[in-house]
This record gives C-alpha cells, sequence and structure tokens, in this order.
C-alpha cells in the first residue's frame, strides 16, 4: 500500500507545474444556444485556447463569457451536437445554431474511464448515439447494434420472448478456450455480465462503444483481450423538467414460416420410403398406407379415422402483440441535475392460446419487464461533485414446459404428424397420437401445452453507484480525483409447475363404431401440478474505483492527459440448488484487482501520442501467477494539419492516420476456475461392499492441477485511417486494419499419452491469429430542403489455428491446425449412388469375401448397411474404398459470420423522416439434422418430394428416402457439404417513419410530440431452400430453436 | 493546498482500509479435498482412504449392456445388436480401425463412465492408493495381516486385473510398476513385451495372494465383494490361460513379434494354466449352485469368485426394459439383445446330444422341444412364457410387430440375467451384479487346459463338463457321459469344451475373447448371421432360417485391436499392432 502512495504521489508531483500567460484585451461575449428543438441549458461555452474559461448555458440557453486571450473565437459543445467554432471578432452578442450530429462521427466516443473524439482519438473507437436506436422494437440492446457499429458480430439464435439475445463478439473471436471469446461489457464503468446488460432498457442509454484495439482495451488489462463494449446511461441537463413519454404497441410474427406437406403426400412419401426400404430385404415389409388410405387423406371424408391436421397453423399464432412504454424526466438546476426513466415492455409469445383444463395456470409464453433508473448529480461546492445512480429491474419470463420448445415438437414426426389425429375429438376430448410412427403415444401438442405446466422464472436486478469527483485544481490545475463504489446484485428464481403425472385425458375416437377409448399411457382426470426444478441464483458484485484524471494544456499547442487508476472487483455467486453450477463455482468470491495508468499528450491537434498500461490480476491463477502487465501504445497524426497536406488535398476536412499496438489479457478459464488446485472428487453412490449394500460415497483423483496457468495473452496490432471530405465535412470515413495474435490460451493438451491415467488441466498452449479490417463510410447532405444521410458499415475478421497441440493426424486433411476456430469437417459429397455404382459394388465385395476395402472404383460407407441407388456418395480422400472418418475434411464456413455489413440510410423532410438499416452476413456456414430435415424424425417437407427415385434421379434434390436413420444419408451421422449450407443473408433489420408534429399544432402545452412506425426483421433475403429456418442458426442443431421474430410496431412520444 | 493534501491522504487511507479488508473471504473453494485428507495420517478407521479404494474397484468393467447400450456378445456370433448404427455394429461388422475404435470397448483412451473404464485411470488410482495407504493407520488384522496391508493388496489386485483387461485385447502394454505420474514425467513408455505382461500379472497375483482375505467370508456382513485369495488365484488361472491359448502361444511357433504373443511355442504353458485352474479347485469353499438362474441373482452364491457390484444407475438396473422382448404395454421392453440362431443351435437336447445327431430326437417343426435347458435360462424364443403369456415372435407377432420399431432381428430375445419375469404381469429395475469369475469358468478353464495339455481327455475333463451338465438338468443317460461321445479325442474333445463354453457362459463377455484366442474368429465370424423367420398360418408355424447380418472379421489383425491412433502420435515410443 505504501508503494501505491509513493507512487500517485511522484505522478502529482512529477507534473510540471502551470503557467500561461495572460494578456490582450479583454471582452465578454453574451448569447443564446439553441437547436431544433429550442434553447440549449447545459452547453458548454470555452474560449479557443484557454480551456480553463469557460462557462455553461443557464436554463435559458444564455451565456456570458469575458474571453482573455488573442483567438477572438468561441467553442460550443454539447453532447450530441456538433462542436462549432464561432469567431467572435466585433461581435458582443451572438445566437448560436447547434446542429444535431446524425451522422455520428464527430460526436464524442466514450472510452474506458474517459471520452474521446474522433479527430484526437488514437485508438480503434466505434460508437453509435442511443438515440438512433431506441426506437427499434427489440428488448436487447445487442440485438440493435449489428450493421450499425464496425467490428461488431452477432448471432441470434432465438426469438423467444425474453430469451431473444444476440450473442455477440468484437472482431470475431480469437480463443480456442469456449468461454474465451466474451467481450468485457461496461455500464458506466462498472462491469455488467451478458444477462444484466439483456436487462437494460435502451430508453436509459446515451452512448454505446465498442472498443476494439490494445490502446483502448489496455486499461482494462487483464479482461481486455475480448474487446469492449461500453455503454454510458443519459445524465440529466440544467433547465426545466422535460418530461417525455413514449408509447409503442406492436405486432410479432415468426421470420419464417415452415411449410410442412399434409397427411396425403406424407402418406405418400412413408410409403415411397418403405418400397425403398423393401429392396433386397430378406422380409419386406407391407405398405403403411394403402391406396384407399391414401384416397382418403386425399378427400378428407374421414376426418377422425383418417385426419390431416396441419399442425403448424393449429399451434402458431400468425401474430403476438408486444407493447412498450417509457416515460423520463430530465432537467437541473446548477447544483442538481436529474435524469429518471421508467419503463415497461410487455411481449407475447407466438403460440396460441391452449388454457390449462384446471384453469389454475398461465402456460403460455410471455416476458415482461419493468425498468427504473435514477441518475442524480450533484455539486456539492465548486469543486466537489457527487453522483448517484440507483438502478432496479424486474423481470418475468414464462414459458410452457411441454417441449419446451413447441416448435421442435412441431418438427418432430415422431411425437405426432398430420395423419395421427385430430386436433380435438368430435366430443371435445383431447386426441392422441394414433399411429404406428408415434410410438409413445403421446396426446396432441396442443393437448400437452394444455396440461404440461410451466416454466417460470422471475429476476431482479438492482445497481447502485455513488461518485465523488473532486476537482484539484489547487494542486494543479486539471486534476480530478474520485472515488466511485457500485453495487448490483441480482436473484433469479426458476421454477416449473410440472403435471403430477404425464397421464393426461385423451382419447381415440373411432368414427367406424363411434366408440372412444383411453390412451394406454393416460388417465381419466388431469393430474395436479407440483412445483419442481426450483433454482435460486443470487449474484452480487461490489466494485471500487478510485482514480485521478488530469487534463490540461501548456502553451496552447501542448496537450497533456493522465489518468491513474485503482480497481477492485469482486463478484460472488451463490445458488440455492445442487445442479446449476458447480461447488466449486458457488459461493467463492471471484476477485479482481488492478492498477491502471494512461498518459496521452498532443501537440496542436496534430501529432497525437497515447500510452496505457494495466498491472492487474485476478484470483483464477495461483499465487505468483495472478497479476501481469498489458501495455499499449498508440500515435495518430492529423496530417490535415500540415500546410503541404492542406495545399496538396484542401478538400480534406481530416486526415488522420493512426497505429496501435500493445498486449492484453483475458483471464476466462474453461470450466473450473482454479485450474490450478488439486481436487480430490467426492463422487456419490459409487461402489459398495457387504451384504445389504449401502453405497459409499467414492474419493477420485480430479484432473491434475496446473500450478502455472495463466490468463491469455493477445498482441494487438492496429492501423486507421480518419477522414472527413468534401464541404461541411460531407463524406467520411475510417477504416481499421487490425492484426491480433492470441497465445497462451488454456487449452487442454491433446497430445499426451493415456497412460498419465488421469484427466489433464487446461494448460497455456494455444495459439491463433485473428486478422481483418472493419469501417464505415458516411455521407450526408441535402438536396433542397430534404437531408440524407447515409453510411456504410463493413466488418470482416478471419482467425486461423496456428497452434492447439492436436495429434498428428492421420491425414493432413484431417487437421484443424491452419483451419478457423469452429471449422465443420464433413464428407464431399459426389453425388447419388447410381445403380451402375451399386452393381460395381456388388462386384467387387464378391471377389474379396464381401469387403470393399480396397476398392479404387467406387468406396462405401463403414457403417455395415447395405448401399442403394439414391443414397449420397462421399469422395474416399484416402482411396481405401470406405468412407470413414478418415475421409472428412474441411468444409464450408464457421457458424459465425467472418463478414457482416450494414448499409444505413437516412432522409429527413421537415417533420417527415425515414430510417432504413439492412445487415447482412456473409460466410458462415450451418447443418441441420435430425428433426430438423431427416426423414421420419422431421415431418415431411416439401424438398422431400424431390427425393431421388429412379425416375427422378437427374433432378433429385434430396437422397433416397428410408425409414433406416443411421444411413449415410443422414447428417448426423455423415455430416456432409451435400448437408452443409454455406450462407449468407440480408435483412432489412429496421425500418423507421417518423413524423414530428410541428410545435404549432402541439395541442395541451406538448413541447415535442411525434408518431413513428418502427420494424425489426421486416424482409430476409438468403440463399438456401434446404431447411425451412432463419438464417441466423446454430450448426448442427435440429433446428428447434424458437423463430426469430419480425415486428411491426406503431408508437407515439410526447415531450411536456 | 495543505487542506487538499490531507484530503487525499484521507482518500487514499479510506482506499487502503477498503482493500485490505477485502482479504477476509475465502479465496478458493474450501470445500475442495487434498490428498492429505484422502489418506489422513491420523484416521484410524481409513474411511476416506477406503472410499478412494471403492473408486478404484468401480474401475472394473461393468458387463451389463455394457458396450452402449449392447452386451459385448452382440458383437460375436452368439447376438446380433437390434438397435441401428450401435458400437457393437461396428465391432461385428469389422469396420473400425485405431482411430474409430468403439469408445465403449476402447478401455485404453475413453473417459470413464459407469458402464466403460479407462484402465490407464484404474493403473494409476490403485498405484496412488498402493503408494498412500502406508501413511493411514487404519485399525484392525486379518489373519495377522494390518487391515491396510490388505487393501494394498487388494488395490494390487486390481491393478493386475486392469492390466489383464487391456492385455487381451491389445497384446502387451506398457507396464509403469507404481509409478504415479504427473504432467512433467517423460510418458514416452515403450510397451513391454506379452510374455512380461503375463509375467508381471502372475507373479503380483502369487505375490498377494495370500495377503487377502479369504471365503467363508468371516464378516460378510461388511466385506462381501472384496476381493479374495480366490479372485486373485482366479486371475491367474485365467492370464495362463490366455497365455497358452493360440493366439498368443501360437503352435506353429512363426511369431517373431514379442508384443502381439510369445515368440516362441510351448505347449508346457497348458499345464501351467491346468495348474493354475487347479488351485482353485483346491482353494475348497467354491461349488456349483445347484440351480443355474441363482447365479446370477443371488448374493453370495458358492460359484461366485468375483463380481462387479450394481450400484443405482448402472446399465444393469435397467436389463429388463432395454432387453425384454417389446409387444407388452405393461412392461416396456426395448429387446436389444438378439441372440442368434447360431447361438440356439448350439445347445443340445436335454439328453445332451448335438441337435445335429439324428438320434438326437431333434424336431424341425418344433425346435425348442426338449433342449437343454440352459436354453431357456438363456434366450427367449417363440412360445416362451413372458409375463404370463405365451412369447410371439412369428412375423407380425406381438414381440415381432414388424412396424418399424426397435425389434428382435432374429426371432429370439434374451432371457439371461433376468428376474424371474415369466410370471407377473411386469417388472422393475433391479440392481443387478456383474459376475467376473465363477466357478464354472474355472472348471472350464481346468478341463480345456488338461485338455490341451495331456493329449487325450481323461476322466478329470469329462468330469468337468458332466458336472456342468448335470447342474443344467441334462440328463445323464444310461452311460453316464449326459451326451458327451465317450472316448473321444483331443481334437474332438476341444471342440466339446469350446461348445460347452459357449451354452453354459453366453452374454458373460466370453465368447467375444475366446473366438479371438481360438483363433477362430476368422471362420465364425465370416460366416453369415442366422435368425429365424417364423410364419404362422393360423396356428401352424413354418420356421424359415434368414441371414441377418453380415458380419466380418480381417484375420490376422483383428485378432487384437489397434493401439488408439491418438496414443500412436502422442507417445513416440508406442509400437502399433500388426495391420493397424
Amino acid at each position: 500500500m505504501r508503494k501505491l502512495i509513493l507512487l500517485f504521489h511522484i505522478i502529482i508531483l512529477t507534473l510540471p507545474a502551470a503557467l500561461y500567460a495572460q494578456s490582450g484585451t479583454q471582452k465578454t461575449i453574451a448569447g443564446t444556444v439553441k437547436d431544433v428543438d429550442g434553447v440549449l441549458p447545459g452547453a458548454t461555452v470555452i474560449e479557443k485556447g484557454i480551456p480553463a474559461n469557460g462557462t455553461i448555458t443557464n436554463s435559458a440557453g444564455k451565456f456570458r463569457l469575458t474571453l482573455k486571450g488573442k483567438s477572438n473565437t468561441i467553442i460550443v459543445k454539447f453532447v450530441g451536437d456538433i462542436t462549432q467554432e464561432i469567431v467572435v471578432a466585433g461581435k458582443t452578442n451572438i445566437d448560436v445554431n447547434m446542429a444535431t450530429n446524425a451522422h455520428g462521427l464527430d460526436e464524442v466516443a466514450v472510452v474506458g474511464f474517459g471520452k474521446t473524439t474522433r479527430i484526437t482519438s488514437t485508438g480503434a473507437v466505434s460508437s453509435i448515439n442511443a438515440a438512433e436506436i431506441r426506437e427499434v422494437p427489440t428488448a436487447n440492446v445487442q440485438n440493435t447494434l449489428a450493421g450499425r457499429l464496425p467490428g461488431f458480430f452477432s448471432q441470434q439464435s432465438s426469438g423467444q420472448p425474453g430469451k431473444d439475445a444476440s450473442d455477440f463478439f468484437i472482431r470475431g473471436v480469437s480463443s480456442l478456450n469456449p468461454n474465451g471469446n466474451q467481450p468485457l461489457i461496461i455500464v458506466d464503468d462498472i462491469e455488467y455480465t451478458y444477462d444484466q446488460l439483456q436487462q437494460i432498457n435502451v430508453n436509459e442509454i446515451e452512448t454505446i462503444s465498442i472498443l476494439k484495439d490494445a490502446s483502448t482495451t489496455a486499461i482494462y488489462g487483464i479482461k481486455g483481450a475480448n474487446g469492449v463494449l461500453v455503454v454510458t446511461t443519459r445524465r440529466g441537463k440544467t433547465g426545466a423538467p422535460k418530461i417525455n413519454f413514449r408509447t409503442e404497441a406492436g405486432l410479432q410474427s415468426n421470420t419464417i414460416t415452415p411449410v410442412f406437406l399434409n397427411a396425403y403426400q406424407s402418406a405418400v412419401l412413408v410409403d415411397q420410403a418403405e418400397a425403398n426400404d423393401n429392396i433386397g430385404s430378406p422380409n419386406p415389409q407391407k405398405l403403411t398406407f394403402t391406396q384407399t388410405d391414401l384416397n382418403l387423406f386425399q378427400s378428407g371424408a374421414d376426418p377422425y379415422g383418417h385426419p390431416n391436421v396441419d399442425w403448424y397453423n393449429e399451434i402458431v399464432n400468425k401474430y403476438a402483440y408486444q407493447t412498450n412504454a417509457n416515460l423520463d424526466i430530465s432537467g437541473g438546476t446548477d447544483r442538481v441535475k436529474y435524469f429518471i426513466s421508467g419503463g415497461a415492455l410487455d411481449q407475447n409469445g407466438d403460440l396460441k392460446y391452449f388454457p390449462d383444463p384446471t384453469g389454475v395456470l398461465n402456460n403460455n409464453y410471455y416476458f415482461t419487464r419493468y425498468d427504473f433508473r435514477s441518475n442524480l448529480d450533484l455539486k456539492a461546492n465548486n469543486t466537489l461533485d457527487l453522483r448517484l445512480d440507483v438502478t432496479t429491474r424486474f423481470s418475468d419470463i414464462n414459458q410452457p414446459l411441454s417441449g419446451s420448445s413447441a416448435i421442435g415438437s412441431l418438427y418432430d414426426f415422431t411425437q405426432e404428424t398430420p395423419f395421427t389425429a385430430p386436433v380435438l375429438n368430435p366430443n371435445g376430448t383431447f386426441a392422441y397420437a394414433y399411429s404406428s410412427f408415434n410410438p409413445s403415444h403421446l396426446p396432441t401438442l396442443n393437448a400437452r401445452l394444455a396440461s404440461g405446466g410451466n416454466e417460470n422464472s422471475r429476476r431482479t436486478d438492482y445497481n447502485v453507484l455513488f461518485n465523488a469527483a473532486q476537482k484539484l485544481d489547487a494542486i494543479t490545475p486539471g486534476l480530478t480525483a474520485t472515488a466511485r463504489v457500485a453495487y448490483a446484485s441480482t436473484e433469479q428464481y426458476t421454477a416449473q409447475n410440472t403435471p403430477s403425472s404425464s397421464a393426461i385425458p385423451s382419447y381415440h375416437f373411432n368414427a367406424a363404431n363411434n366408440t372412444y377409448t383411453l390412451n394406454p399411457n393416460g388417465a381419466y382426470v388431469f393430474p395436479p401440478y407440483e412445483e419442481t426444478g426450483q433454482t435460486d441464483i443470487y449474484t452480487n458484485d461490489v466494485n471500487v474505483q478510485l482514480f485521478a484524471n488530469y487534463d490540461r494544456t501548456f502553451g496552447s499547442l501542448n496537450h497533456v492527459t493522465g489518468l491513474l487508476l485503482l480497481n477492485q472487483d469482486a463478484a460472488t455467486t451463490y445458488a440455492n440448488s445442487a445442479i446449476i453450477l458447480a461447488p466449486t463455482q458457488v459461493g467463492v468470491p471471484s476477485k479482481y484487482r488492478g492498477i491502471s495508468l494512461r498518459g496521452g499528450y498532443d501537440f496542436a491537434g496534430k501529432y497525437l501520442f497515447d500510452i496505457n498500461a494495466a498491472y492487474n490480476g485476478t484470483d483464477r491463477f495461483a499465487p505468483g501467477h495472478q497479476f501481469g502487465i498489458f501495455p499499449a501504445m498508440s500515435l495518430g497524426y492529423n496530417m490535415n494539419k500540415e500546410n503541404y497536406f492542406k495545399n496538396l488535398f484542401p478538400f480534406f476536412g481530416l486526415f488522420k492516420v493512426r497505429g496501435s499496438y500493445g498486449v492484453v489479457g483475458s483471464d476466462a478459464a474453461p470450466g473450473n476456475q482454479y485450474v490450478y488446485t488439486q481436487n480430490y472428487v467426492q463422487g456419490g453412490s459409487a461402489y459398495s461392499f457387504g451384504q445389504n449394500p449401502t453405497p459409499y460415497s467414492t474419493y477420485s483423483e480430479g484432473s491434475l492441477a496446473n500450478n502455472n496457468v495463466v490468463w491469455e495473452r493477445q498482441k494487438e496490432l492496429d492501423f486507421g485511417i480518419d477522414m472527413n471530405l468534401l464541404k461541411d465535412n460531407k463524406l467520411t470515413a475510417t477504416i481499421d486494419y487490425f492484426h491480433n495474435i492470441r497465445y497462451d490460451q488454456l487449452i487442454t493438451p491433446a497430445s499426451v499419452s493415456e497412460i498419465l491415467g488421469v484427466g489433464l488441466p487446461a494448460v497455456n498452449l494455444g495459439k491463433t491469429q485473428n486478422q481483418g479490417i472493419d469501417g464505415q463510410i458516411g455521407y450526408h447532405s441535402n438536396i433542397g430542403k430534404v437531408q440524407f444521410n447515409t453510411s456504410f458499415v463493413f466488418s470482416y475478421a478471419k482467425n486461423k489455428i496456428l497452434y492447439e497441440d492436436e495429434p498428428q493426424p492421420a491425414y493432413p486433411w484431417l487437421a484443424q491446425t491452419g483451419h478457423s476456430i469452429g471449422q465443420p469437417f464433413g464428407y464431399h459429397f459426389l453425388g447419388y449412388y447410381t445403380p451402375a455404382d451399386v452393381a460395381t459394388i456388388n462386384k467387387y465385395e464378391a471377389a474379396h469375401g464381401g469387403s470393399n476395402i480396397g476398392d479404387q472404383a467406387v468406396a462405401v460407407p463403414d457403417n455395415g448397411e447395405v448401399i442403394q441407388p439414391g443414397d449420397l456418395k462421399y469422395a474416399d480422400l484416402n482411396h481405401d474404398g470406405i468412407v470413414n472418418v478418415d475421409d472428412e475434411r474441411a468444409i464450408g464456413y464457421p457458424n459465425l459470420p467472418n463478414t457482416v455489413l450494414g448499409l444505413n440510410l437516412q432522409a429527413a423532410y421537415k417533420g417527415f423522416s425515414i430510417s432504413v438499416l439492412f445487415q447482412g452476413s456473409f460466410n458462415y456456414s450451418f447443418i441441420v439434422t435430425g428433426t430438423g430435415i431427416e426423414p421420419f424424425q422431421s415431418q415431411f417437407q416439401p424438398i422431400m418430394e424431390q427425393a431421388w427415385t429412379p425416375q427422378n434421379a437427374a433432378n433429385a434434390e434430396f437422397p433416397r428416402l428410408t425409414q433406416n436413420p443411421t444411413t449415410v444419408n443422414s447428417p448426423t451421422f455423415y455430416p456432409s457439404d451435400y448437408w452443409l449450407i454455406n450462407a449468407y443473408y440480408i435483412r432489412l433489420k429496421t425500418l423507421e417513419l417518423r413524423y414530428v408534429v410541428p410545435s404549432k399544432y402541439l395541442p395541451f402545452h406538448l413541447s415535442s410530440g411525434s408518431i413513428y412506425l418502427s420494424s425489426y426483421n421486416l424482409f430476409t433475403w438468403d440463399n438456401y431452400h434446404k431447411y425451412q429456418q432463419d438464417p441466423e442458426i446454430s450448426t448442427n442443431t435440429v433446428g428447434d430453436a424458437y423463430i426469430n421474430q419480425r415486428v411491426v410496431n406503431l408508437g407515439v412520444q410526447v415531450g411536456f | 493546498m495543505k487542506n487538499y493534501k490531507n484530503k487525499i491522504f484521507i482518500l487514499i487511507g479510506l482506499a487502503a482500509v477498503i482493500l485490505v479488508s477485502c482479504r477476509k473471504h475465502e479465496t478458493f473453494p474450501v470445500q475442495d479435498v487434498t490428498i492429505q485428507y484422502v489418506f489422513d495420517p491420523r484416521d484410524s478407521a481409513g474411511a476416506n482412504a477406503l472410499n478412494f479404494l471403492l473408486n478404484v474397484y468401480s474401475v472394473v468393467p461393468y458387463g451389463h449392456n455394457r458396450v452402449n447400450p449392447d452386451y459385448l456378445d452382440a458383437a460375436s456370433d452368439d447376438a446380433v445388436s437390434s438397435g441401428q448404427g450401435t458400437e457393437v455394429s461396428i465391432l461385428s461388422t469389422g469396420t473400425y480401425n485405431s482411430i474409430t475404435l468403439p469408445s465403449y470397448e476402447n478401455l485404453w483412451s475413453n473417459t470413464n463412465s459407469t458402464n466403460t473404464a479407462n484402465c490407464w485411470n484404474g493403473i494409476r488410482y490403485a498405484n496412488e492408493f498402493i503408494n498412500n495407504i502406508g501413511v493411514v493407520p487404519v485399525k484392525g488384522f486379518y489373519n495377522g495381516i494390518g487391515t491396510r496391508y490388505i487393501w494394498r493388496n487388494e488395490a494390487r489386485f486390481l491393478r493386475a486385473y486392469f492390466y489383464f483387461e487391456l492385455l487381451k485385447r491389445f497384446g502387451g502394454i506398457p507396464l509403469i510398476g507404481n509409478q504415479v505420474f504427473n504432467i512433467n514425467n517423460n510418458l514416452n513408455i515403450p510397451r513391454s513385451s506379452f510374455s512380461d505382461c503375463v509375467n508381471y500379472i502372475v507373479s503380483e497375483c502369487t505375490s498377494m495372494q495370500d495377503s487377502l482375505i479369504t471365503i467363508p467370508l468371516a464378516n460378510p456382513a461388511s466385506d462381501n465383494y472384496r476381493a479374495t485369495k480366490g479372485a486373485a488365484l482366479a486371475l491367474k488361472a485365467k492370464v495362463l490361460l490366455y497365455a497358452a491359448s493360440p493366439l498368443f502361444n501360437d503352435p506353429t511357433g512363426s511369431n517373431t513379434n514379442p508384443l502381439t504373443g510369445y515368440t516362441n511355442y510351448d505347449a508346457t504353458r497348458w499345464a501351467t494354466a491346468a495348474a493354475a485352474a487347479q488351485a482353485v479347485i483346491n482353494l475348497g469353499g467354491y461349488s456349483l449352485d445347484p440351480v443355474y438362474t441363482n447365479v446370477f441373482a443371488t448374493q453370495n452364491d458358492p460359484e461366485i469368485i468375483f463380481v462387479r457390484t450394481a450400484n443405482e444407475g448402472t446399465p444393469g438396473y435397467s436389463i429388463e426394459t432395454d432387453n425384454a422382448p417389446v409387444g407388452y404395454p405393461a412392461a416396456i421392453g426395448n429387446g436389444q439383445t438378439s441372440p442368434t440362431q447360431d447361438l440356439v443351435n448350439a445347445f443340445p437336447m436335454s439328453n445332451g446330444l448335438p441337435i445335429t445327431n439324428a438320434a438326437s430326437g431333434y424336431d424341425p417343426s418344433n425346435p425348442y422341444n426338449n433342449r437343454d435347458p440352459r436354453l431357456n435360462f438363456n434366450i427367449l424364443h417363440n412360445g416362451s412364457p413372458w409375463l404370463s403369456t405365451s412369447l410371439q415372435t412369428y412375423e407380425g407377432g406381438e414381440s415381432k410387430p414388424d412396424n418399424g420399431q426397435q425389434q428382435t432381428l432374429t426371432g429370439y430375445y434374451m432371457n439371461k440375467f433376468m428376474g424371474n419375469d415369466a410370471i407377473g404381469s411386469t417388472f422393475a429395475g433391479h440392481d443387478e451384479d456383474w459376475v467376473v469369475f465363477r466357478y464354472a469358468d474355472i472348471l472350464l478353464d481346468y478341463a480345456e487346459a488338461t485338455n490341451e495339455s495331456s493329449g487325450t481327455p481323461g476322466v478329470t475333463v469329462y468330469a468337468q463338463l458332466e458336472a456342468l451338465r448335470s447342474r443344467a438338468g441334462i440328463a445323464a443317460g444310461s452311460n453316464g457321459t449326459y451326451g458327451l461321445t465317450p472316448n473321444m479325442t483331443q481334437a474332438q474333445m476341444r471342440v466339446a469344451i469350446q461348445n460347452e463354453r459357449r451354452i453354459e457362459m453366453p452374454f458373460e463377455e466370453q465368447r467375444y475373447f475366446d473366438i479371438r484366442r481360438w483363433k477362430i474368429a476368422d471362420s465364425v465370424m465370416n460366416a453369415p448371421r442366422m435368425g429365424v423367420s417364423i410364419t404362422n398360418s393360423n396356428g401352424a408355424l413354418t420356421y424359415n432360417y434368414v441371414q441377418v447380418l453380415a458380419t466380418k472379421f480381417i484375420a490376422p489383425k483383428m485378432y487384437l485391436y489397434p493401439i488408439p491412433y491418438t496414443e500412436v502420435v502422442a507417445n513416440s515410443s508406442m509400437k502399433q499392432n500388426p495391420g493397424w
């Protein structure tokens, strides 16, 4: 501790003393600052060259400033507006009209513990003003960012109310450790978890930045390697209370509507598959459906004996309703400023409502969330600023328990089929699956949804932040010391109301003799519910930060900034449940502590130099290996300020080149965070002795400890250019190239002999490279009175495994090293086996004792099943006559897109405005398996009508239908580039139409009012027809995720 | 100025207080258990050390539905799996290589789970126990030997057993003695020769056998299931029998690879094996249970030498649901194991004569009448009593509905290990022990080794088979040979013993290895696997015998498993088995 104090002292005392000359004549300027909404209280007015000489406009937007220098220029700043420099020579009274910074490029970007601007930044930062995304009708802030922030990659794999938050990554992924790619999330300088971020109401947010390179993330040191998402919340501004109320109502619908074949079409294909399976079988089986059956399915003459049910439309609603309301009040005086906000969100699910027959609980999907925030700023005296932020959020997520994915049940052929059962029997009772394809005789999906109970999860988040900032100009001008304490807690209680028995009343109606037969697994009454699966998870997090800021300009040209930060955090999770979290993850605080330092110098705004470093560590590692140093430096050169450049390229308003290099870390350890401790694991009732054995518990040696485990490290290199061109900086561009090497990655060694006899710990071995380019090009102008504004955002990040301790592969194509993280491997599709191929195989096998080994002409899979014409034929890469794991090679791309593009178009005419965002993701792949596509697991889908038969062999789009689930045609057992889709999609992600009512038409003394229509995921274009799935889908899933939602939303905003 | 300095000092001071005061919480999970706690030098009960030993025991493979979810015998000629794409079908169709060796049969490098074992884990755990138990002052003596030394010898027995499980699959393996490696040790350890491995296991058994508990158990209430002297002797007999068998003791003497077997042929190895089996018999205390089915249903059965106990959650708990016939709504069975016609045909008639013998009285139109009672004990066929009904396995019958769901492929279901389910209307799961060594096995070992070593089968060879047949319920016959041909040659007797092993011990993980060590897998497994297709025409049954699976065996490489590929690349000294 003494060392810390000493260090603190040295930094303060060695900073050069301040000196600047006061000269020239004094002159007082007065004026009013306005923007389109009216007068602007709280705008900053500073004399150019003398930053200490400034004032803030009062509640009427007026200011008065006595100039001391010679520049005769004032600088007017307001958050969200373009900063203006105004020459005031010869004037004493001036009206300043501020323009909103709609194109988001010159504004202040929030970085860790400070701010930067486009002109002075030397690092890679992208940011947006949250006003741009406030009306996007989705509950989660991260869903709104794709295509808006260069370097931001996301994938939304569920549309379920309350669980639809996207996974997101900054500049793609670099770590082989699956937990090691989550960006750090910082809200008002305090670390948030993914869960907490999802709960934030966008209405409370002021700005969002992502920090992408070492110079901006090094201050977070051991947690910075995955990039940082920085969020600041809105604060009050001096002025009369402004009340703002917004209410919206929207309709949600599924982005895709899967089409399944009807009973007749399905039955035909069932017979086709059975006929296929009978070929060459010693015991040909009778086809399930006779021509009479087929005729009845087609005519619909026997709706109970031969039903034909479109289950998707019976179960899923076309539209679901959502509402959202926000109320905020902000304002302030010179002493106190406040921003108080409340929000309520209510989303319904996409299923029709099947009421609980016992009438006791709500078993449908829904999500409700209430947010409250109060941000207070107090000026205790002229030098001491206090701040108190309090936030609470309550949410309630409900879902039906029966088939927690109802979509999965709809796809699942084994649960019900179009010909399985009617929706309800004629007497109104529930029916059950009555077909040989549904051996478990499940009641119909509507019966299971109605009586299956629910899972309900209630969550409370609570955050409080206290901050005191003391100006220490008395020690040296420009110095501020800040202390901050933040506390965050969450509690989440989840429970399931389960029927005490799965036996519910369901009957098979026999139309021929008008009788009802109870389901063999059924009961005559509905069972009561019991509460099961209760989990109660509490987390709390205490964060203490002490920091000193220094910001001073010497001589008007030498601008020096500095930051010294002490940061400490302890996060604890308690779980009132035995199953959710391992004991090693519960109850012990996870601690983090460090010192960070930042120094900046710029000369005349021309030469920029920044240095950042952190010395920090966590208790995840053994004593002695806990703390590391993470340095970074960056340089910037504003070339447009050089005369030679101005002469050569007068159309550049800004031309800055910059570069940064540094090392940052990631402390996420896979699995057990205490890799350094050797644990002997207690196993429950594993073995027993004795005559009436009572199982003893056992002890066994856990995975070996790794005493030397440390954090992952990443070397980050970034070059960027920032440009503003043309008159009024109409064209702006920022382009960054980055090259990162992630090394010392924690992976479990794969090339250690089994003779060791025990599990291995994670070891710092892996190494990957990640490089790419991202940026944003914007253009804004006006044609007559129409203002328009365009920006194009692009992100490309491609990673490569350099070392992962992979055992020497048997064949070079099996190697993962050299490919991207998550690279899929599978077989290469050559075509369908032809009858000639099968003859060749039979001939070879007859001559070689029934074995195809060594057959150079046609290879067969090694699953022991007989190949038939129409099966998928894969390349035999090692030419051994057998298709097996030796023949799998890299196919397609990883599931996370490596290219994301966004095109944002905005136009405004008087009060009307339109804003459109197209977002596209490219270069990614996925496979759907099981109930998503495989015959007799999935419902029959239209593409299966194109299955290979001898007649349409030339036009086949699907392999031979078979009942056998393990053939070479199964994507589960034989992943291949036949099933793998190299996908892209382009989405009309958001569309917003707005009309701002001119104030003269506003009734009731309203100060502002607007009406808007906004939408989310309105249209999607993609490039595949094999699967009926939303394009944002994880690979190798059965395609049962809750389908992503398209939302059309109508909103009204009024201000008082 | 001064005021501000003071304020800074106060702030920094407060910060220091906050930072320091945060150190009160524990910094790592105190629930973690250290080795000092497991092997506690103050614990005279040795409770935790015993729990560690129990964990070593739990690595012993548990055979019921072990090869997820099949019996290993479904990869032999005795049965096939009714499931599709199962691991045993990869084994039986010979479609594996060093990378794709099915994980539940890969005792070298799979992950431990309830129904499978990683023998290298077991060896390491045993070594940790052997090295550390000495510090635990466990109270008590047995026959004058301190309890902790008894326990240590149990761990040595288990270690030897794990080596045997590896040896019979892979040939010679690295012998690592008592070493417990850490990650910094050189693990490039070469394989020891087959001969050295046999010698090591035998010498370990010999040195520990007299320092284990003996039967009759002094305290069965607490010691039942522990490894006994009998278990050590049985293991020794078993290893020596394998070592004498043609696969490893090649009669042509042409083997030159010391890793895969002896490089010389030595007929006296049979005599050594016979003597080792004799030693178990001479130990006394074991006998054949007069009721065959009791062996698998009774604790402390006099026939049992060593078992791997069941415990809740092991797959044995669901033997019935996994293997019982389909078609009983009140008692769902999945019919996982389909015994083959080949196995059914191996059972003689109840007079002991093989069904191919014209005098046997075999009636092809009533093929299950008057057969060796072990047929019914082991196999359910059409007409077998099951859940108070008569089993229907004809095409379209309740238990062979041919409706697309899993059902028997061969027309037969497995009956062994089930409770008495011929009566009643349903069954419940129950814990079923897995018998590792039983007395009948030793008698067969003895008969085989004696026949091979003596040249002409004498009366002691006949006596073993007759004892088994008598117990099974075969009629002694007028000549008292229980249907065995008198005065067989050595070769005839070899066939008789091999058949007797097959019908006495189906589904006990014997046949799969027997056909390998006898080197007959090449001919057996390349023959078609047959089942029965019965058509029922108004009660008139017609039996058609159909091929149900084409099994494949590539000789000679498949006589031993490949060393897993990952091991060969991770260990530069590891030599692969020939052909892989």
